[in-house]
């Protein structure tokens, strides 16, 4: 089901509206805690993190987006979830930090129920709504975890956005987020926050998504030995880890991770 | 000590502990080049097996492979140590002048990845602890390391895993051009099938040349600034229940006001849990000397010694 350019333009729009409520700004994603432990700048914060977040998130963003897109061809609705689940505990398992584990799945939810209740039309994508459903239902049952990635894959998949569309976005959200909690922190001035997004995060965004856009999890085709690293999920920045764990530790904070 | 096995390839080598009455047993210890096993004992813990593994100490260069399989039977323990800090090349050209005055000589960058692995297996009340120096990969290095676990459930594991930036006395701060490590930890007996409790991946690597017109200009140094020494613990299992508590404890304690600077040390807690049940912890510390953090983990740690004996704990944390 691929979308016309004009089709996929307003949808592109739509997602990226700050209104969507998609619990996005609770999360600063270790930024506060960062600043607490007084590291100063907030544009490398934003480039190492970025990065890092890239390289262990768009592989499931984009397993989940392969997986329900190829829903319309043979799979059955069951092989589908089972597959999202497979996804969605590998994520969990190298998602090594409950702040951040916390923030995704909240986010994760998030989304999937904004598709059932704004997005979705069970009139002519019955099928489509149905498995939403279900995976929303295994995630409040506590049989998948329903992290972010894995929930922007399935959304993206859902609404018919193309995977390359899919990817770059989720990047570019998770920067201008980390801008916004940058603005909410009285760190970066609400114009400055612009320019940086305009002008500073652009480059990295393209970068991060031009090197994990054809990585995978290992889920659907195995990963050997050789490719772990180039093409598998990995951590790439582990002060950004410890500092993101640390969030809770803070004395006083306004965000949730 | 050693029985050869004929049909071990190069860098490889198998080790297996059996529990025997109240004294370890290691049924299996051998190697080949260039990967050395040497195992050791204690005379107040003959219950407890030590395996000194020296490639981590002789130091590898690129293109070297070495893969160790491990088995750890029933209701035995078996330390693994190194002696000293696990040294990677560029190539071996490189190795000859370490001692030397003059800067290494860069003939061949190209000798390829250095690749470690290693599969533990460790079966019911078994445990295993990993506890070698850190690895130091020296100027333009490229090393890999893959280690996978297999636990049963009531199996216990201790996991460390540290990296150091290199060389300060030759001026060397995360100049290696690549370092990836992945540990992944499976456990028995919760489902059907094994579950995987962790997997984690940890990729440094130099971007400034390789995406050229994309790269983004900061350096792997100043990703990691202003530490020098970054270690990964995993904690799994039922030895090591009062370690785990008492980190536990003193992690809560800690409440961070806004500094002034970032501090010597960091260190972070998290609790994981996998479906099906199974609990482990992972603790992560950065530190601007490896001193430091060899410190803190020897601290940290400490309860080890109830668990596996005052002279063992100090052969794995000697100063």
């Amino acid at each position: 089901m691929a979308l016309k350019d004009e089709d996929e333009t307003y949808l592109l729009l739509l997602l990226a509206d700050s209104n969507l409520p998609t619990g996005s700004f609770i999360a600063s994603a270790g930024l506060e805690s960062y600043l607490t432990h007084a590291f100063k700048s907030t544009i490398s914060f934003v480039d190492d993190s970025i990065s890092s977040y890239a390289k262990s998130a768009l592989p499931f963003v984009s397993d989940a987006h392969r997986v329900v897109s190829r829903y319309h061809l043979q799979e059955s609705e069951a092989e589908i979830l089972a597959l999202l689940t497979a996804l969605d505990n590998l994520y969990e398992s190298m998602t090594l930090n409950h702040v951040a584990r916390r923030a995704s799945r909240l986010q994760g939810v998030a989304l999937l129920t904004l598709y059932s209740k704004a997005f979705s039309r069970r009139d002519r994508e019955a099928s489509m709504s149905s498995l939403v459903t279900e995976y929303k239902l295994s995630i409040r049952l506590e049989d998948t975890p329903g992290h972010l990635p894995i929930c922007w894959g399935i959304l993206t998949a859902a609404l018919g956005l193309t995977l390359s569309r899919a990817q770059y976005l989720h990047v570019f959200l998770h920067a201008r987020s980390l801008l916004s909690a940058s603005v909410r922190l009285n760190d970066l001035g609400p114009y400055n926050a612009q320019s940086v997004l305009l002008h500073t995060a652009r480059p990295i965004i393209s970068a991060a998504v031009a090197k994990s856009e054809a990585a995978h999890t290992g889920i659907l085709v195995e990963l050997d030995d050789e490719e772990q690293d180039e093409k598998g999920p990995a951590t790439t920045w582990p002060l950004g880890e410890i500092l993101a764990t640390r969030h809770d530790l803070q004395h006083s904070r306004i965000f949730n991770s | 000590m050693s029985t050869s096995i004929p049909k071990l390839e190069a860098g490889c080598g198998r080790i297996a502990s059996f529990l025997h009455g109240n004294s370890a047993v290691l049924s299996e210890l051998s190697s080949t080049y260039p990967l050395k096993l040497i195992s050791a004992r204690v005379s107040s813990r003959p219950d407890i097996s030590i395996v000194y593994i020296l490639s981590y100490g002789g130091g590898l260069v690129g293109g070297d492979r070495t893969h160790l399989n491990v088995k750890v039977n029933h209701q035995s323990s078996l330390v693994l140590l190194s002696q000293g800090s696990t040294k990677v090349f560029t190539t071996r050209l490189q190795q000859k002048h370490i001692n030397s005055p003059l800067p290494p000589i860069e003939l061949n960058t190209d000798a390829g990845a250095t690749i470690q692995k290693m599969d533990f297996t460790v079966s019911s009340k078994g445990a295993l602890y990993l506890l070698p120096d850190p690895v130091t990969c020296f100027r333009s290095a490229s090393y890999k390391q893959l280690q996978t676990f297999h636990l049963a459930q009531d199996a216990t594991l201790v996991l460390l895993d540290w990296i150091t930036s290199g060389r300060k006395s030759r001026g060397e701060e995360w100049s290696f051009s690549r370092y990836y490590s992945l540990n992944e930890i499976f456990l028995d007996g919760f489902t059907s099938r094994p579950v995987r409790l962790a997997k984690d991946g940890l990729l440094l690597e130099e971007e400034g040349a390789e995406t050229n017109g994309h790269s983004s200009k900061r350096s792997l140094a100043q990703r990691l600034a202003p530490y020098s020494c970054y270690a990964n613990v995993v904690l799994y299992g039922p030895q090591i229940q009062d370690v785990v508590r008492e980190l536990t404890a003193a992690y809560e304690k800690i409440s961070v006001m806004k500094l002034t600077a970032p501090p010597d040390l960091l260190w972070s807690l998290s609790p994981i849990t996998c479906h099906g049940g199974g609990r482990g912890t992972i603790v992560r510390v950065a530190g601007k000397e490896t001193e430091l953090v060899k410190d803190w983990l020897r601290e940290a740690l400490k309860g080890l010694a109830q668990v596996v004996g005052v002279d063992v704990y100090r052969r794995a944390f000697a100063q």
